[in-house]
C-alpha cells in the first residue's frame, strides 16, 4: 500500500486545536462576555426598546455624582504618585550600585501580592486622627495640638491606594527596564551624554510606553478597588462607585440592582477604555531589542549620592512596607487597642481564635478550595492557551487571548455582578450560593497572570527543542508531555500561585458572591474587621502575610529567583 | 594628535583575570584590530577604552589625556570617542535624522550646522533618502550604517567598533568591510575594531593583535601575522595549518617515520612542523612524507582534502590541503598518496605547550 493512502483526511471542526479553542472561547463568552453584555442591556433595554432613564436616573443622585468624582480623582492621583514612585525606584533598582538592590527589588515586587485592604487596615491604626499610633507620635515629637493626618479623607485613601497599588508599575517599569538593549544607554553616553541626559533623552522616552501601560493598571486598579475604600471610606463618608454598588446590591431590591448594574457599566466602559488606550498606545510602539549581547547591563556609579540614595529607598521601605505590616501583627497581639502595647496589654487570644473559631476555619477552607480549584483550572487553560499562541497558526487563537484579557481588565465588582444576574437562574443556568460561582469569578479575575507567565516562559523555548522530539516520532501531545512542560514547569507553579494568592484572599467578588456556607476567609476578615474585632482581623490578615511570605520564598528557591510573585 | 596609550592595563572580575598587563599604543590614524576568540578579553579592552569598563590597575590615554588611571577617571561621554555596537544600538524612538544628530545636539551644535553635517553623513552611507524613517522600518545593514554614520558625525579621531559586522549576513559583510576602511581612510580616524573574524582582521587592518587569555600573542601587520606568526595559535587562528611533530637536528628535521629535510634554522630538539594547507602538493609517486588520502571535497574553485599521516607507530594526524580545481578527483579515498612542500613553520615543541591548549 502506498504510504500516502494511509493518511485519514478529518474534517477541519474535528481538529484538536479547534475543538480546544471552541471550547475555551465557550468557557469564556458564558462567564465573561455574557453576564458583561447583559449588564449593559439592562441598563440600555427597557420594556420600550433603547433608553437612558436607568443610566439617568442613577445620576440625578448627588452622592453617585460625589462617588464617581472620588473614584476618578483618588484613582488619578494614585496613578499619578505611584508612577512618580515606581520609574525612579525601577531605574535605582535595576540600573545602578544602589546597596541591597537585589533584596529591594524582591521586597518592592512582594508587596504586589499583599491584599491591598491589610494597607487600609494597617493605616487605619496608625493615622485615625484621635489614636492613631504614628499621629500620636508625631504630635509628641513635634509639639503638635491636633493630629497632623486623617486616614478619613480624600488624601488618606490616595495614600494608601498609591501605597498598595505603586508595585503594579514598579512591576511592569522594572521588567521593561531589564528587557532594555543596555548598549542603547552607552551609545547615548559615548555620544557626549551625561548619566542623567541618557536617562532623559534616551531611557525615558523609550520606556514611555510601559510607563503608560503601568500607569493606566495603577488607575484602573485602584478606580476598581473595593477593599480600601470600604475600609477608610466607610466610616469618613467617602462613596467610592465599587462602594456604592454594593450598597445599592445590598439593597437587594429590584431598583437596587438595577441601580447597582447602571453604576457597574459605567465603571465597565471606564475600564473598557482605559484598556483599550493601553493597547492602542503601546501596542504601535514595541520598542523592545532583542540584543544579540550584552546581558549585563551597565550599571550608572551613584557617586556620593550613593548611600543618602540607599537611605531615601530603606526609609521609603520602612514606612510603606514594614511599618503597616508590624502595625497589624502588632494589633493582633494588642488586647486593649485604646491603649499602648506592653506586656500587660499583651494577649495570644486572638491567635488563638485564628485556629480555633469554627467560622473562620470554615471560611479558610472553602476559600482554599475555591482558589485551589481555580488555580488549577486556570493553569490548565493556561498551558493550552500558551501553546496555541506560541507554538500554532491556529485560526482564532487569539480571540481566547483577548477575552481573556477583557476579563481580568474588569473590575471585580462588574464580574461579580454580572455572574450574579445572568447565573442565578433566569438563563437556565443557577449557580448562585454555590463555591462554582467564586472559582468561576476568580478565574475570570486572575486567569490572566497565570497565562502570561506561561506565554512567556514558552516564548523563550527554542521551537526547535519541540521540533527535535517530533522529528524522533513523538506526537505534539507526546511533545508537549516530554519538553514543553518539563522546561516550562517553574512557570506553571508560579502561575498557579498568581492565580491561587489573589483568590485566597479575594475580598471583592466574594462579598458580592457569598452566601452562608460559602463565606470566604477575605469576607471573613472584612466582618471582624468592620463590626466585631480589629485584632482578629489583624490575626488573620498577618496569617495571609506570612503565607504570602512563604509561597514567595518557595516560589524563589523553586525558580531560581526568576520568579517571585 | 588621536594616538591610544595603554599602560600596564589590567582587569579583574573578582578572582577571575580577563586582560593581564596590556601595554600598547594605537598610532594616529592606524586602524587596529584585536582579534581573538570570544573570552580573549577583546571586548573588555574595548570597554576600558570607551569608559565603560574600569581598569583593575594600570593607565589609558587618549592623545595627551589620561582617560583612565589610578586617580583619575574620564567618563565615556566626555572621551570624545566615536563607538559602533554589536546590536547597532539605535534608538527606536528618534528617525534616522535624529539619531545621526544626536552626539552634535549633546555638544550643542546649532540646529543649521548640524542639519549640515547629518546630511552629509546620510549622504556618505548612502541613507540620503532615509532620514525620515524610524529604526524598525530599516534592514540590518542599513540599520548598522545608522549606528556607523552616528559614530562619524561628531567628528572624533577615534572610532571604536565592537564586532560591528557579526550580524550580517556574509555579502553584506563584505561591502561593509571596504566602506569601513575608506571611512577610516576619508576622515583620516584612528580605529580600534573587535572581532572573532580573521578575515575580517586581515582586510582591513593596518596591525592585528592577536589575543588570548587576556594576553598579547603577537602584535603584527597582517602579512607578517600569516607568515611569521609567533605561535602554533596564532598560526592556526590567522589562517589553516597542520602540525606534525618532528626532532630538529643539526641541518635537518626529521620526522617519526625517518623522513627528512633540509633545515637550516636555529631550533634544536622537539618541534612542532606547521604547514598550511595551500603549501602542501599532492602526489602519487614521491614527496617528504607519505600518507593516505582520507577526505577530498570539491569547493568549486579548490578541493579540499584530508591525508591521513602516521606519526607514531600507532597514532596518525589528518594533514589539511587544498588542491587547485578537481586535480584530485581521480584519486579515491583510501589511496596511498605522498605530501610534498618546501614553505613551513618550525615552533618548539616545549614552549607551544605551556601556550597550547
Amino acid at each position: 500500500m502506498h504510504p500516502k493512502d494511509c493518511v485519514r483526511v478529518r474534517p477541519a471542526w474535528l481538529d484538536l486545536k479547534s475543538v480546544l479553542i471552541f471550547g475555551i472561547v465557550a468557557f469564556l463568552l458564558l462567564f465573561t462576555v455574557f453576564p458583561m453584555l447583559y449588564l449593559v442591556f439592562r441598563t440600555f433595554v427597557g420594556d420600550a426598546g433603547f433608553t437612558w432613564e436607568a443610566f439617568a436616573r442613577i445620576y440625578t443622585y448627588d452622592l453617585n455624582w460625589t462617588a464617581l468624582s472620588n473614584t476618578l480623582v483618588t484613582a488619578l492621583l494614585a496613578m499619578v504618585f505611584g508612577v512618580l514612585i515606581a520609574f525612579p525606584l525601577a531605574w535605582l533598582v535595576g540600573r545602578t550600585n544602589l546597596y541591597g538592590r537585589r533584596f529591594f527589588r524582591t521586597l518592592f515586587l512582594m508587596t504586589y501580592m499583599v491584599p491591598p485592604y491589610v494597607g487600609a487596615m494597617a493605616w487605619l491604626r496608625l493615622l485615625n486622627p484621635r489614636v492613631g499610633t504614628l499621629n500620636l507620635w508625631l504630635m509628641d515629637v513635634l509639639g503638635l495640638a491636633e493630629a497632623p493626618f486623617n486616614i478619613y479623607s480624600i488624601s488618606g485613601l490616595v495614600w494608601v491606594l498609591t501605597c498598595f497599588y505603586y508595585p503594579y508599575a514598579f512591576i511592569t517599569i522594572s521588567r521593561a527596564m531589564e528587557n532594555m538593549d543596555p548598549s542603547l544607554e552607552e551609545a547615548a553616553r559615548i555620544s557626549g551624554a551625561s548619566p542623567f541626559k541618557t536617562l532623559m533623552t534616551v531611557t525615558l522616552p523609550i520606556m514611555l510606553p510601559s510607563i503608560v501601560a503601568a500607569a493606566l493598571l495603577v488607575f484602573i486598579s485602584a478606580a476598581s478597588c473595593y477593599g480600601i475604600p470600604s475600609i477608610i471610606g466607610a466610616p469618613g463618608q467617602i462613596d467610592t462607585v465599587t462602594t456604592r454598588i454594593i450598597d445599592y446590591v445590598y439593597v437587594g431590591s429590584a431598583e437596587g440592582l438595577s441601580d447597582a448594574t447602571s453604576l457597574a457599566v459605567s465603571l465597565m466602559f471606564l475600564a473598557n477604555l482605559v484598556l483599550w488606550a493601553s493597547t492602542f498606545l503601546c501596542g504601535k510602539k514595541q520598542y523592545f531589542t532583542v540584543s544579540g549581547k550584552s546581558t549585563r547591563p551597565n550599571m550608572v556609579d551613584l557617586g556620593r549620592w550613593r548611600l543618602p540614595l540607599t537611605l531615601l529607598v530603606v526609609l521609603f521601605a520602612v514606612v510603606v512596607i514594614v511599618l503597616p505590616f508590624v502595625t497589624v501583627a502588632l494589633t493582633s497581639i494588642t488586647q486593649n487597642l485604646g491603649k499602648p502595647l506592653g506586656l500587660d496589654n499583651f494577649t495570644g487570644r486572638f491567635w488563638t481564635i485564628l485556629v480555633t473559631r469554627k467560622g473562620i476555619l470554615d471560611t479558610a477552607t472553602n476559600s482554599l478550595i475555591a482558589a485551589s480549584v481555580a488555580a488549577t483550572a486556570g493553569m490548565v487553560i493556561a498551558c493550552v492557551m500558551a501553546w496555541l499562541l506560541t507554538r500554532t497558526r491556529a485560526k482564532g487563537r487569539r480571540i481566547p487571548d483577548f477575552l481573556i484579557t477583557l476579563g481580568s481588565s474588569t473590575p471585580s465588582v462588574v464580574i461579580a455582578l454580572g455572574l450574579i444576574m445572568t447565573m442565578s437562574g433566569r438563563f437556565g443556568i443557577n449557580i448562585y450560593n454555590t463555591l462554582t460561582i467564586m472559582i468561576i469569578a476568580y478565574m475570570v479575575k486572575y486567569q490572566l497572570m497565570g497565562m502570561r507567565t506561561v506565554v512567556s516562559a514558552m516564548t523563550q523555548i527554542h521551537p526547535s527543542l519541540e521540533e527535535a522530539a517530533q522529528i524522533s516520532g513523538a506526537v505534539w501531545t507526546r511533545c508537549f508531555w516530554d519538553v514543553t512542560l518539563p522546561l516550562i514547569a517553574p512557570s506553571v507553579v508560579a502561575g498557579w500561585f498568581l492565580i491561587f494568592m489573589p483568590s485566597f484572599y479575594e475580598l471583592t467578588m466574594s462579598t458580592l458572591l457569598y452566601s452562608v456556607n460559602t463565606k470566604t476567609i477575605g469576607y471573613e476578615l472584612y466582618t471582624y474587621q468592620t463590626y466585631h474585632s480589629q485584632q482578629t482581623a489583624s490575626a488573620i490578615a498577618t496569617a495571609i502575610l506570612l503565607l504570602v511570605i512563604v509561597v514567595n520564598y518557595l516560589l524563589f528557591r523553586l525558580t531560581k529567583g526568576r520568579f517571585s510573585l | 594628535m588621536s594616538s591610544i596609550s595603554l599602560a600596564h592595563v589590567s582587569k579583574w572580575y573578582g578572582q577571575v583575570c580577563v586582560v593581564e598587563d596590556f601595554n600598547c599604543v594605537f598610532q594616529h590614524q592606524e586602524f587596529v584590530t584585536l582579534l581573538g576568540p570570544s573570552g580573549c578579553g577583546k571586548t573588555t579592552l574595548l570597554r576600558m577604552i570607551a569608559g565603560f569598563e574600569k581598569p583593575s590597575s594600570g593607565s589609558i590615554s587618549i592623545g595627551e589625556r589620561i582617560v583612565s588611571g589610578p586617580k583619575s577617571f574620564v567618563a565615556p561621554e566626555e572621551r570624545g570617542i566615536g563607538m559602533v555596537f554589536q546590536s547597532y544600538a539605535v534608538w527606536p524612538h528618534m528617525n534616522v535624522f535624529e539619531n545621526v544628530s544626536y552626539p552634535l545636539k549633546i555638544r550643542r551644535v546649532e540646529a543649521a550646522a548640524r542639519a549640515k553635517r547629518v546630511e552629509e553623513i546620510l549622504e556618505v552611507m548612502g541613507l540620503a533618502d532615509f532620514g525620515q524613517r524610524m529604526p524598525n522600518e530599516l534592514s540590518g545593514g542599513q540599520q548598522q550604517r545608522v549606528a556607523l554614520g552616528r559614530a562619524l558625525a561628531s567628528s572624533s579621531q577615534v572610532l571604536l567598533l565592537d564586532e560591528p559586522l557579526s550580524n550580517l549576513d556574509a555579502k553584506l559583510r563584505e561591502s561593509m568591510r571596504f566602506e569601513i576602511k575608506e571611512m577610516q581612510k576619508r576622515f583620516g580616524l584612528t580605529v580600534i575594531y573587535v572581532t572573532h573574524d580573521q578575515t575580517e582582521a586581515m582586510a582591513m587592518s593596518d596591525r592585528v593583535i592577536v589575543l588570548k587569555d587576556g594576553r598579547i600573542q603577537q602584535v603584527d601587520s597582517p602579512s607578517t601575522l600569516y607568515r611569521a606568526p609567533a605561535n602554533v595559535f596564532v598560526a592556526g587562528f590567522v589562517g589553516k595549518i597542520s602540525c606534525l611533530p618532528a626532532q630538529a637536528v643539526a641541518g635537518k628535521i626529521v620526522f617519526s617515520g625517518g623522513q627528512s629535510l633540509a633545515y637550516t634554522g636555529e631550533k634544536r630538539g622537539s618541534v612542532l612542523l606547521a604547514i598550511r594547507p595551500e603549501n602542501i602538493r599532492l602526489r602519487l609517486d614521491q614527496g617528504i612524507l607519505p600518507g593516505v588520502l582520507t577526505h577530498a571535497q570539491y569547493l568549486g574553485d579548490i578541493t579540499d582534502v584530508r591525508v591521513a599521516v602516521p606519526v607514531s607507530d600507532s597514532e596518525t594526524t589528518h594533514v589539511r590541503l587544498t588542491a587547485p580545481g578537481r586535480s584530485v578527483d581521480q584519486i579515491a579515498p583510501g589511496t596511498s598518496v605522498w605530501l610534498d612542500f618546501d614553505d613551513y613553520l618550525i615552533f618548539d615543541r616545549e614552549e607551544e605547550a605551556s601556550i597550547t591548549i
